[in-house]
């Protein structure tokens, strides 16, 4: 497959071999991995709780998310780059691992659910701002966000298993 | 007994026994302790960003610690009694290494940092005359703040040491 070809090619990259052959490079990375996801769900746990009905440091959703997005995006970013840089050093492996596989759909479908509720509900935020309880369809946003970004990590730990018993 | 002998003891009783055999559970009981130290990350971030007077400084650093400490609380205790689990099923990866206690010694900083940073803010009788205790917020939230990112380096390190 063409695919695999390209997994291949990333393995082999001068990147990927530095980090297998540096005994610290994987936990070092690793390490900054968890710290990005704790910061990524952390903070969007908040919004979703939130959106859920319960208080946060925001009396009105709009400025919560304003407050807690920059944060979330950062993290994430940070997250992408160093789960990126964990993945080539093993590319073939990883992309075969289909809980790895699974993670990277949750994923999707996570970014799917936040971009639905920009283009739906947030675009009305102003009406229904500090109202508890926050209308339904912000309601179901902020369960499935919850639910899948749960699985995510749940996902990502199991990946680390199934490949090694760390 | 030493530590090395009780760790012995631990590992080989039934209770260690069946929690390693049980493949799925080390992983699931992981998972949970992810979970929790990111909802006590989330709730360290803006409070220790209030009290460090970084963000949403329009709202009183009490309404901000007041929603957030209870979270930080139940998020602890999970923590601990997932922790608790991970130690009986491999006594010898935790309690014979520096990485660990290094990690409890950490724990237990970022505990009473919180306790006497956060807590007094919930008493309505708490004035805001203590100078000294106002001064000394800003650089315990910071502190909080990298103790916890500590935490989490250690937590992973656990693995590798």
């Amino acid at each position: 497959m063409v695919l695999d070809t390209l997994f291949q090619r990333l393995h082999e990259t001068q990147v990927a071999s530095a980090i297998r052959e540096n005994a610290n490079a994987f936990p070092w990375i690793e390490s900054i991995h968890v710290l990005a996801i704790t910061l990524v769900f952390g903070t969007i746990v908040i919004v979703d709780l939130r959106m859920l009905g319960y208080a946060a440091h925001r009396r009105g959703l709009r400025r919560l998310i304003l407050d807690m997005l920059p944060f979330t995006w950062a993290a994430f970013a940070i997250a992408v780059v160093t789960g990126s840089l964990l993945f080539i050093s093993n590319a073939v492996t990883y992309a075969n691992n289909v809980q790895f596989q699974w993670k990277m759909l949750v994923i999707l479908a996570a970014g799917i659910n936040m971009a639905i509720f920009h283009m739906t509900a947030h675009r009305r935020i102003a009406d229904w701002d500090e109202a508890v309880p926050t209308p339904l369809s912000a309601r179901l946003s902020g369960a499935t966000s919850l639910a899948l970004w749960m699985v995510v990590i749940v996902l990502g730990r199991f990946v680390g298993f199934t490949l090694a018993p760390f | 007994m030493s530590v090395q002998t009780f760790d012995d003891w631990l590992y080989a009783t039934p209770l260690s026994t069946s929690i390693r055999e049980t493949g799925w559970l080390i992983p699931a009981v992981q998972s949970i302790h992810i979970l929790a130290i990111a909802i006590v990350i989330g709730s360290a971030l803006v409070s220790d960003l209030r009290l460090a007077g970084v963000l949403a400084t329009d709202e009183a650093p009490s309404t901000v610690v007041r929603r957030y400490l209870p979270w930080m609380w139940s998020a602890l205790l999970v923590l601990l009694l997932t922790g608790i689990v991970m130690i009986l099923a491999e006594p010898g990866r935790t309690l014979t290494n520096t990485v660990f206690w290094t990690k409890m010694l950490l724990v237990l900083s970022a505990f009473t940092l919180t306790l006497f940073f956060r807590k007094p803010l919930l008493d309505p009788q708490f004035r805001a005359d203590h100078r000294g205790w106002w001064r000394a917020t800003k650089p315990a939230a910071w502190s909080s703040l990298a103790v916890w990112v500590a935490i989490i380096f250690c937590g992973r390190w656990i693995a590798y040491t």
